[in-house]
C-alpha cells in the first residue's frame, strides 16, 4: 500500500472501470456469480456492467428505489415508485414479479444458499415474500411503514424496521405473528448480525438501537452527527460498521458489547461525513464512501486506509461488493458510477 | 447572487395543501394538474381514487405521524414524508415543486414541523406555503364542532374561501371575519369552484415571510377583542435593532414553555451591526431562521414578528420583544 491520498485516484485509474451515467445512484449490486455490476438510478434506468460493456435497462418509469442480485447465479430485481417489482436477466431482460399500482416498492432483498431461494419487498407496510419462480409465499403486515428490510444469515427469518421498533418474522412459519422488537420512535434501516443474535436499526434521532436476541437486552448507539444510511455487520460479526460520522464507525459486538464500549473509527479527519459503507465479504475490512465523493478500503485489524477514488465526483450513494470480495461498485448521487477490481495481478 | 444569498436556489418549493373534507381540494388539486402553466409537480395523495390524474410523480401515502424522542410531545412529524421527500430528491430534474395534501381531519403542524426536523429534508426543500380550502358555507360550523378547522387556517399563509355562491355577500363577509379573527396575516382568495390562478397559490415563497408583510397593509391594526381559548394571530414591531442572542435566548424560552399554544410564530428581525434581514419562523416549539437578502437603502429597518396561536397574552409578549433589543 504505497498509494498516498495525493494519487487517490490510482486504484480507480488502473483497476476501474467507471462512467457518468447522468443521474442519483441509488442502489450498486453484485449478481451472484459476481460477474456484473448493476447501478439503479434516480430517472428509473438500472445500468449493468461486465466487464468494459455497459447496458441500459429502461428499468420503471419513475425512479428506481432498490436494487438487489436476483436468487440466480447472474441477473438482479429492482422496485421503484412505479410500483413495480422485476427481474432483470443479464442480457437485460426485463420481467415483472408484481405490481402494486401507485404504491412504491421502497425495498427488494433476496435470499439463495443450495435450493433455496427467496425474494422478498416492502410496499407501504407490507412485505411480501415470494419463492424462487416468482410465486408469492406470503404477506407479512406490519402496524407502519417498512422503513428497512433483511434477511438473516440462513433466510429463515426476515426482520423489518418500522415506527416503534422491528418485527422479526419466521419465513416458513404457518402462525404468522412476529417477534416484535420495540422502541419507541422511528427506525429507518435495520441489520441483522451473521450468527442471528443481534438486530440493530437506525433511527431517526442521529441514533442506532438494537436488540440481542438470546436474552433481549436493548442496546443504544449514539452520538452521530448525521442519520445513518447504511449499517452492515462484517463477515465475523464482530463489528457493526455505520455510516453517519465524520469517520467510519465500527460497534464492537464481542465481549458483551458494545454496551460499555466505545466505538473504533476509521478513516476520520476531514469534516467530511461518510455517507455510506460495504463491509468486505471476506476479510474484516469495510469500504467507506464520503460527502466529498473519496472512497477508501479500510482494514479494521490495521486501521490502514487505501484509497480507491478521489474527492470531487459527488456525495457516495450506493456501494457494493461481489461476493468473492474482489470488485467493488460504488455510485454518487451526480450520477458518477465505477467498479475497482482488487484482483492480485 | 451576493454573499446574502440563501441556499434557496436549489432547494425545491413545497406546497401544503390542506382543508377540511368537502371543502373542494380535491377539485382544486385536479385543477392545478390539468392546468397548462408550464411547470410540473409532484403531488402526495393521501385519499387515491378521487384524483382523477394518474402520472408517475402522483405518490400515495398514508398519513405516519410520530413523536421525536426529544421530550416534548408537540414535536410529532410526518415520517412518511421524509421518505417520500427523499426519494423524490433522487429525481429532482423531473419536477418543479412538491404538492402535499393532507387529509381533511389533519393537524398541519406534523407536516409542517417535518420541514424543520429532518436534515435531508431541510437541506433539499423549502416550505413555500401553506395553502388551506374552506368551505364559505360549512365553515362557522366546522369551527364550532371541530378543533382541526381552526388549526388549518391558524397554520395557512393562502387561504381558498371556496364555495362563495352558495352564501350572501353578507355571509361571505362574515366567514371571512371569522377566518381573519384566527390569522389576520393569510392571504385570502375567494373563489367558487376552486377558481383561482395557480400562480396565486404555488411558489409564493410565503413561508420565508417577506411576501406578508409586504402585501399586508393593516399589519399593526390591533385586535378589537380577544377570547384567548379561541386561535387568534397577534403582531409586534420594534424599531430599534435587536441583539441576536438577547433575542434567541427570549424565543427560546418562550417556545419552550409555551411551544403548545403557539401555533405559528413568524418575523422579520434587523439585529445589530448586521445588513441582512433575519427570516424566523417556528411551528410549536420547532424554530428556524435565516438571514436573508439585505435591508433595501433608505428602508426602515423595523424588526416584525408575528404570532398565531392561543392565549396569547399581548403585554407580555411585547415586553419580552422589546427587551431584546441591543442597547
Amino acid at each position: 500500500m504505497s498509494q498516498t491520498l495525493s494519487n487517490a485516484d490510482h486504484l480507480l485509474t488502473t483497476r476501474g472501470v467507471s462512467a457518468q451515467l447522468g443521474a442519483f445512484v441509488v442502489a450498486a449490486s453484485f449478481d451472484r456469480a459476481g460477474a456484473q455490476a448493476a447501478f439503479a438510478l434516480g430517472d428509473g434506468s438500472v445500468r449493468l456492467l461486465a466487464g468494459e460493456a455497459w447496458l441500459t435497462v429502461p428499468a420503471h418509469d419513475g425512479g428506481a428505489l432498490t436494487l438487489a442480485a436476483d436468487t440466480t447465479p447472474s441477473g438482479f430485481v429492482s422496485g421503484g415508485d412505479d410500483g413495480r417489482l422485476i427481474r432483470i436477466g443479464r442480457d437485460g431482460a426485463v420481467r415483472e414479479v408484481a405490481s402494486y399500482g401507485m404504491k412504491w416498492v421502497e425495498h427488494a432483498i433476496s435470499f439463495a444458499e443450495g435450493k433455496a431461494a427467496l425474494l422478498a419487498c416492502s410496499v407501504g407496510k407490507h412485505v411480501h415474500i415470494f419463492d424462487g419462480a416468482g410465486a408469492k409465499l406470503k404477506t407479512l403486515t406490519h402496524p407502519s411503514s417498512v422503513t428497512g428490510l433483511v434477511f438473516d444469515a440462513k433466510g429463515k427469518r426476515i426482520a423489518a424496521s418500522h415506527y416503534n421498533g422491528a418485527s422479526l418474522w419466521f419465513v416458513a412459519s404457518k402462525s404468522d405473528s412476529p417477534r416484535l422488537l420495540e422502541w419507541k420512535g422511528s427506525h429507518i434501516g435495520i441489520a441483522i448480525s451473521p450468527d442471528g443474535d443481534a438486530v440493530v436499526t437506525a433511527m431517526q434521532e442521529n441514533a442506532l438501537h438494537g436488540w440481542r436476541l438470546s436474552d433481549g437486552q436493548h442496546m443504544r448507539m449514539s452520538g452521530y452527527p448525521a442519520k445513518t444510511a447504511a449499517l452492515a455487520f462484517t463477515r465475523s460479526g464482530k463489528w457493526l460498521a455505520t455510516s453517519g460520522a465524520e469517520s467510519v464507525v465500527l460497534w464492537p459486538f464481542t465481549g458483551g458489547g458494545p454496551m460499555g464500549k466505545s466505538p473504533t473509527e476509521l478513516a476520520g479527519g476531514d469534516e467530511t461525513l461518510c455517507t455510506f459503507i460495504a463491509p468486505h465479504p471476506q476479510q474484516e475490512a469495510v469500504a467507506a464512501g464520503f460527502s466529498d465523493g473519496l472512497v477508501v478500503l479500510a482494514e479494521i485489524g490495521s486501521s490502514r486506509i487505501l484509497p480507491v477514488a478521489a474527492t470531487g465526483r459527488g456525495s457516495v450513494s450506493a456501494m457494493a461488493w461481489s461476493p468473492d470480495g474482489t470488485k467493488l461498485a460504488f455510485g454518487t448521487e451526480t450520477g458518477f458510477a465505477a467498479v475497482v477490481d482488487f484482483t492480485k495481478r | 447572487m451576493s454573499d446574502a444569498a440563501k441556499p434557496t436556489a436549489d432547494q425545491v418549493p413545497v406546497t401544503v395543501l390542506t382543508g377540511y373534507l368537502g371543502a373542494g381540494k380535491t377539485t382544486l388539486l385536479n385543477r392545478i394538474l390539468t392546468e397548462q402553466h408550464g411547470r410540473k409537480y409532484a403531488v402526495v395523495i393521501n385519499e387515491f381514487g378521487e384524483l382523477g390524474v394518474d402520472n408517475d410523480l402522483v405518490v400515495d401515502t398514508d398519513e405516519e405521524v410520530f413523536e421525536m424522542n426529544n421530550g416534548c410531545i408537540c414535536c410529532t412529524v410526518r415520517g412518511d414524508l421524509i421518505r417520500i421527500v427523499g426519494g423524490l430528491m433522487k429525481r429532482r430534474d423531473k419536477f418543479d415543486g412538491i404538492i402535499i395534501e393532507t387529509t381533511g381531519l389533519a393537524d398541519p403542524a406534523p407536516v409542517a414541523q417535518t420541514f424543520f426536523v429532518d436534515e435531508t429534508v431541510r437541506t433539499k426543500t423549502r416550505l413555500d406555503a401553506i395553502v388551506t380550502v374552506v368551505d364559505a358555507k360549512n365553515l362557522p360550523a366546522r369551527l364550532i364542532d371541530s378543533a382541526e378547522a381552526a388549526g388549518q387556517i391558524a397554520f395557512a399563509d393562502v387561504i381558498v374561501l371556496n364555495k362563495t355562491d352558495l352564501v350572501s355577500p353578507d355571509e361571505l363577509d362574515a366567514v371571512e371575519a371569522q377566518i381573519r379573527r384566527i390569522n389576520k396575516f393569510a392571504t385570502i382568495h375567494r373563489t367558487s369552484r376552486g377558481n383561482v390562478p395557480v400562480t396565486e397559490l404555488l411558489e409564493q415563497r410565503a413561508f420565508d415571510l417577506e411576501r406578508v408583510l409586504e402585501h399586508t397593509p393593516n399589519f399593526l391594526i390591533e385586535d378589537t377583542h380577544e377570547h384567548n381559548e379561541e386561535v387568534a394571530s397577534m403582531s409586534f414591531e420594534v424599531a430599534e435593532p435587536l441583539d441576536q442572542e438577547k433575542f434567541n435566548a427570549w424565543i427560546g424560552a418562550l417556545l419552550a414553555e409555551k411551544g403548545g399554544d403557539m401555533l405559528r410564530t413568524k418575523g422579520i428581525l434587523s439585529y445589530a451591526g448586521e445588513d441582512r434581514r433575519f427570516a424566523f419562523q417556528a411551528v410549536h416549539m420547532m424554530a428556524d431562521g435565516d438571514f436573508i437578502g439585505k435591508w433595501k437603502a433608505g428602508e426602515p429597518r423595523v424588526s416584525r414578528l408575528v404570532f398565531i396561536g392561543r392565549n396569547l397574552n399581548r403585554p407580555q409578549l411585547r415586553r419580552g420583544f422589546e427587551s431584546t433589543r441591543a442597547k
